[in-house]
């Protein structure tokens, strides 16, 4: 019954469902909906720091070092073995990073339009 | 195709992957804004600049 085209429009569904603030109730509601999901994104967003930090000093060692020496093999096993680790603990992980990037994103849109609210609010005080 | 350069190219692929920058994180947002402006404590009462 739906007369979205949204496959059409490409647009993220926040980007429709949130438009620019009018009123305090509506500031509650949105300042709400941001605190709904903000557990989830820190904790996914926790999630692949971690990951990717430690891949990062792995990378960082990988660098230093020249290939075919026994170092270098090492954190080469290092990696291999590390990846393992979080394909076991997380199996989710691409689709977690994808989940906390699109939060981050609807997040960051709700929490512009709450600022935007809060300062057209604070210059007609001026 | 030997297995350990195998290996090299998979590790360069992990390594490629997992190491994409990553924003740091929002924060949340802050206290709510001040309904009125006028909610600062004045002390107003108890407060007789000339005691009787």
């Amino acid at each position: 019954q739906s007369t979205e085209f949204s496959s059409a429009i490409e647009m993220p569904d926040y980007i429709v469902k949130y438009t620019s603030l009018v009123s305090m109730d509506q500031r509650q509601s949105y300042k709400d909906d941001f605190n709904a999901e903000y557990d989830e994104y820190r904790q996914l967003h926790a999630r692949v720091e971690g990951i990717t930090r430690r891949f990062t000093q792995l990378d960082t060692q990988c660098r230093k070092l020249s290939p075919g020496t026994k170092e270098y093999q090492k954190v080469q096993e290092e990696v291999m073995k590390e990846y393992k680790k979080m394909k076991q603990h997380s199996p989710n992980y691409h689709e977690e990073k994808q989940r906390c990037e699109y939060l981050h994103n609807k997040l960051a849109h709700i929490k512009r339009l709450i600022a935007d609210f809060d300062q057209r609010r604070a210059q007609a005080w001026c | 195709p030997v297995e350990g350069s195998g290996d090299a190219n998979c590790v360069d692929e992990i390594l490629k992957e997992m190491t994409q920058s990553w924003p740091p994180p929002l924060t949340a947002i802050h206290t709510p804004c001040k309904t009125e402006p006028s909610k600062f404590p004045f002390p107003t009462k108890d407060s007789h600049p000339f005691p009787s």
